[in-house]
């Protein structure tokens, strides 16, 4: 294969591009981040249905509800990835092709695993404080340690645990 | 309300971006972990440096608005573990999965109503969970301005490393894309 990104974008430009974007959320808003967006869409979850356990817990009452830059920086992401998706000529899969490699077609079994890997990035990003972006490119923007040290971790820790789940490619025959 | 228009703004270049570069394809975040695609890690990198670099002159210029977040040693090293473990088993993290949502990726939306529980059970448990792991080994809002001692010199310390970081992936990492 080629040694450019294609079909997508080249990465030189396009970081350049994202820097951009980061640059400018540091100046109209401050640090940009998105694993704060999953709690302040609880919050107002909560705010309607049970006020008085949003208002009791103190992980709810430091992050701001709905209405707030974080909610809307993570719902505009939703409508860029849409715009980008429906503007590019890849068809999107449900299963990626090297999880079928390991562990056959199966939806149910994909969507099993990344609710629980769901479960995980967000519980493990709300215990450190942040997430990929929140923590790790805002922090290294920055010149925060947590963010650099955050980096290394999930870095060492992803790329071990993708040899352990994408290892036995030959266990499923098709 | 302004606020919330921008917020929308920012998201969607931030989302129509990270779309068009192959964040948001859980595929192509497998690889890279594998060390079979190169672009997304490298990209990531040189964000961070052409961002700190645009950081640093907005900040020069009188504006932004920064918020350090502290280093616990333990809590920002175990949440980066547990994060670890569910970014190398399904190739998203919390800001591409809204992203490939949108993009239309349903394995994309379980990783979206994961993350909404785990962040429930989190918030449902901070209060023994902060305390316990959170706060011994808290030790501020450390960046490497502090240990270099000029902000100046500590930028080029982070050009330099990520800045070898990239050469690293290049040297390391295989060419299939």
């Amino acid at each position: 294969m080629s040694k450019s990104n294609a079909p997508y974008w080249p990465i030189l430009p396009s970081a350049i591009a994202l820097a951009g974007i980061m640059v400018f959320i540091f100046a109209s808003f401050g640090p940009p981040a998105s694993s704060s967006g999953f709690v302040t869409l609880l919050k107002g979850f909560f705010l309607q249905v049970a006020p008085d356990y949003a208002a009791g817990k103190a992980h709810y009452r430091m992050m701001p509800g709905p209405g707030s830059w974080l909610m809307a920086f993570v719902l505009g992401m939703a409508i860029g990835g849409f715009i980008g998706g429906r503007s590019f000529g890849q068809p999107v899969t449900d299963v990626p092709r090297d999880w079928e490699k390991c562990y056959g077609p199966s939806r149910t079994k994909r969507y099993l695993a990344t609710f629980v890997g769901g479960f995980l990035i967000l519980f493990g990003a709300r215990l450190a404080g942040g997430c990929t972006l929140g923590l790790f490119l805002s922090g290294s923007t920055q010149l925060a340690l947590s963010g650099l040290y955050f980096g290394v971790v999930i870095f060492a820790v992803a790329m071990l645990t993708a040899r352990i789940v994408y290892k036995k490619r030959s266990h499923y025959h098709d | 309300m302004t606020e919330v228009w921008i917020g929308i703004f920012s998201g969607i270049a931030f989302g129509f971006v990270i779309q068009r570069i192959g964040a948001t394809n859980p595929q192509k975040m497998v690889l890279a972990h594998l060390m079979k695609e190169r672009h997304i890690p490298q990209f990531m990198l040189l964000v961070v440096i052409f961002s700190a670099i645009g950081l640093f002159a907005l900040e020069a210029a009188g504006g932004g608005t920064t918020r350090v977040l502290p280093t616990s040693l333990v809590a920002t090293g175990l949440g980066g573990v547990i994060f670890g473990i569910g970014w190398g088993l399904t190739g998203y993290c919390p800001g591409t999965c809204w992203a490939a949502v949108g993009e239309g990726r349903m394995d994309a939306i379980f990783a979206l109503l994961g993350g909404l529980v785990g962040a429930a059970t989190f918030a449902q448990l901070h209060e023994a969970l902060i305390p316990a792991f959170y706060m011994p080994t808290n030790y501020g809002q450390v960046t490497l301005t502090d240990w270099f001692g000029h902000p100046g010199v500590a930028l080029g310390f982070l050009i330099l490393l990520f800045g070898g970081g990239v050469l690293l992936i290049g040297r390391f990492w295989e060419r299939q894309a």
